[in-house]
């Protein structure tokens, strides 16, 4: 446990763009909410125009949510395809074996920086950052609506979405995150290359020889197959976020995000098992060359 | 007690190269050993077995352990050098000493901060600041901050000027080396570590060519310079090498007999390096 606690730091330490640049994106939208120009278009009354900012305000925070993971889940592939790769090429790996770590405790310990730490630091700062802007957007409202716009219920949900969403997206792509850490523990230069071209070739030799397309089948379904899984797709996720004005100035509250959630179906699929069992196979075969390739 | 390194038939092979070729060997506690070999004789080769950075095949204990198998267990009791350039650029001094102090259980903190106090080197500094003077510094400080019983030296001082070697080699001796250490180096420069080993292993195209204590090779060696006119003499007691310098030819005897060769001429025991040249030269004649 303590040496867990030490790899994340030292991992800190080296990658410093964890926290800057969710640190940068929470500046900017803060930044946003104290000089943005904002109007409410089309409101009749008071109680009209307060729905409308809350279901708004809903949607932002889904927004900004989404926009943190989008942007982590950018970071948290490159990293994971870098890790390995790094220490190799600057030679520090001889530095770093020479503590008594062994190499599971090593790239497990990256896994779960990607997968695990890195999405929790951007769901701390999504949180922070809507809270401020919550706030800031309030105290801004106030002369219009009167009140404050705060709705814990809503802030919630959007706290059980972030760690549903790093539970199962880590277990979902488990396979994709093993792949990306064999390539980097193998390369000997251009990671991204050795990434896509093997899977690609693989595609094209399928199609040629055989006229079938089951790698680029298996893949996709990997990659699109996440929502469908792990979302009760026929609602859409899509509908979190439109709030509608109906008719006569009704407007529809915004749903229940947890109502979208499914957990039960998502972890009974076998779908996910086989993906996370090639996942753990891709990872040992990580650990294999991790011992035996020191340098480039 | 059982040898601290024990190597039988230890081989290494990348593709059709072999680095190691049933090379055996023994390094007991205590001992400050040299493996000595020109380049690309398998030197590195067997370090990396040693500490277990890399598979290998025959037979393999350091500590009792199969290195590559028990790497992490291993370094909790040795610790290694391989070339001083490897602390990561990005790295802080104090986050240095902060994480090993962190994951290594026999680290102790307040000796790597007393070496580092010697120096001029503050714990702001990142590795990528620092000379490649300073860097040794550092990682000398950690590593002899590690109660270790085995210590494996890489070509330590590769790319060093003359002043840190020396720094280097004193700091070795004089404030980490005692009776329950061992010291593995590697180097191509016999000259540099001759003075501060107990034993040497030469090894030459991946095999143990000697492996001997300095004292014996005291007995086991001899030089003697010599004339020309005396060269059939000497040529008589069977050296295994000579070499011609400045008019004279020194000849170089295994198991001499010394009171034939004493009327020759100045019999004195060779140098490390004189043995390496005169031992490795043999095999190419």
């Amino acid at each position: 446990m303590n040496v867990a606690i030490w790899l994340v730091r030292r991992e800190f330490w080296e990658n410093r763009a964890i926290w800057v640049i969710p640190a940068a994106l929470s500046i900017l939208l803060i930044l946003a909410s104290l000089f943005g120009g904002y109007q409410v278009v089309g409101a009749v009354d008071l109680a009209t125009v307060r729905s409308v900012v809350e279901a708004g305000a809903f949607d932002g925070m889904i927004f900004i949510s989404a926009t943190f993971y989008l942007i982590m889940a950018i970071y948290s592939t490159w990293y994971l395809l870098d890790c390995l790769y790094a220490d190799r090429k600057d030679r520090s790996i001889l530095f770093w074996k020479s503590m008594p770590i062994s190499d599971t405790a090593t790239v497990v310990g990256k896994l779960g920086l990607g997968l695990i730490v890195m999405p929790l630091v951007y769901f701390v700062f999504a949180d922070l950052t809507t809270l401020l802007m919550a706030f800031i957007i309030s105290v801004r409202a106030r002369t219009s609506i009167g009140s404050s716009l705060w709705r814990g219920d809503l802030w919630l949900q959007i706290q059980a979405m972030w760690l549903y969403l790093i539970v199962t997206s880590a277990v979902w792509f488990l396979p994709l995150s093993g792949w990306l850490l064999l390539v980097s523990a193998w390369a000997k230069r251009a990671v991204i290359l050795w990434a896509i071209l093997p899977p690609l070739a693989l595609m094209l030799a399928e199609r040629v020889f055989l006229g079938t397309y089951v790698v680029a089948r298996l893949l996709g379904a990997r990659i699109g197959g996440y929502l469908s899984h792990a979302f009760i797709y026929s609602a859409g996720p899509a509908n979190w976020v439109t709030t509608q004005v109906g008719h006569e100035s009704t407007i529809e509250a915004p749903v229940s995000v947890s109502r979208f959630f499914n957990a039960e179906y998502f972890f009974a699929s076998p779908e996910t098992w086989i993906g996370a069992a090639v996942g753990v196979v891709l990872i040992a075969g990580a650990v294999q060359l991790r011992m035996r390739r020191t340098e480039i | 007690m059982p040898p601290l390194i024990e190597a039988r038939d230890l081989t290494k092979r990348y593709g059709k190269h072999v680095a190691l070729d049933r090379a055996t060997f023994t390094v007991e506690t205590g001992r400050i050993v040299g493996l000595i070999g020109p380049n690309g004789a398998g030197k590195t080769s067997a370090l990396r077995a040693v500490l277990g950075l890399t598979a290998y095949e025959g037979q393999l204990r350091v500590l009792g352990r199969e290195p590559f198998r028990e790497r992490a267990a291993l370094m909790d009791e040795a610790c290694f050098i391989a070339d001083v350039a490897v602390l990561p650029s990005w790295l802080r001094v104090d986050n240095a000493i902060d994480f090993v102090a962190g994951v290594h259980p026999r680290f102790r903190r307040d000796r790597a901060q007393e070496l580092l106090a010697k120096t001029q080197i503050t714990g702001n500094r990142r590795m990528r600041e620092l000379s490649k003077g300073m860097k040794t510094q550092v990682h000398l400080a950690l590593t002899m901050a590690v109660d270790a019983k085995l210590l494996v030296l890489d070509e330590p001082t590769l790319g060093l000027d003359i002043l840190s070697r020396s720094a280097f080699y004193d700091a070795l001796v004089n404030d980490y080396m005692d009776a329950t250490r061992t010291i593995l180096i590697t180097t191509h420069q016999v000259e540099e570590v001759e003075n501060l080993l107990t034993d040497v292993l030469f090894i030459d195209k991946g095999r143990i060519v000697l492996a001997s204590s300095l004292e014996d090779i005291a007995t086991r060696y001899a030089a003697v310079a010599v004339a020309a006119d005396a060269l059939g003499a000497a040529r008589a007691e069977k050296p295994f090498h000579e070499r011609r310098m400045l008019g004279k030819v020194v000849l170089y005897f295994e198991n001499p007999n010394l009171p034939a060769l004493e009327r020759l001429g100045e019999v004195h025991t060779p140098s490390v390096a004189d043995l390496f040249v005169a031992k490795l030269s043999r095999g190419a004649e």
